[in-house]
């Protein structure tokens, strides 16, 4: 599983304006972490996740977009899996 | 507030998460104010390495199918804004 996750994070991080993305279970626990990203930050991501699904459980999980300046962070959680990008504007 | 095209629905918050003005979907929703607070709270804490200390989130946007919620903080209130996103552009 490592091996896929690693191309897809390489992948990613050759995206335009991209500088990290990371990737956590749905413990929060961070299974990859690329550029300039900790792994701390993986509990973080996943609680955020858990927090935005219950605004409307029913629906699929929302994509959630955090903005400051000049930075801004994507963050969607499919089945047990929550990613996170931070991104350039 | 009422002016914003396609908005659906509004909350006003105070630091606190009081309900201070609501309408639309949102009139009186104190479930989705609770959820939006914890939410805002957490914010504070991602990734010091890539956003550092001293950064701080101006928007906030949760974007479903066919309609987002747009969060912003501004003159010591949190104003939350439910859009339906049909004709829209997911940015807008």
């Amino acid at each position: 599983m490592e091996k896929p996750l690693e191309r897809v994070m390489e992948e990613i991080l050759n995206t335009t304006d991209v500088f990290g993305c990371v990737f956590a279970d749905h413990q929060g626990l961070c299974l990859g972490v690329k550029g300039r990203a900790s792994t701390e930050s993986a509990g973080v991501i996943g609680a955020i996740a858990e927090e935005a699904s219950k605004l409307e459980p029913n629906s699929r999980p929302p994509v959630i977009v955090l903005e400051s300046e000049n930075k801004m962070c994507i963050i969607q959680r499919n089945g047990t899996i929550t990613g996170a990008i931070y991104k350039l504007i | 507030m009422d002016r914003i095209a396609g908005q659906t629905g509004y909350l006003i918050l105070n630091e606190e998460g009081a309900v201070v003005s609501s309408a639309g979907d949102l009139e009186n929703d104190e479930k989705t104010a609770e959820t939006i607070m914890g939410l805002v709270n957490i914010t504070s804490m991602v990734d010091q390495k890539a956003f550092g200390s001293d950064e701080s989130f101006k928007k906030i946007s949760l974007t479903y199918e066919n309609h987002c919620y747009i969060i912003c903080l501004s003159n010591r209130r949190i104003h939350v804004v439910k859009k339906n996103l049909d004709k829209l552009a997911v940015n807008a």
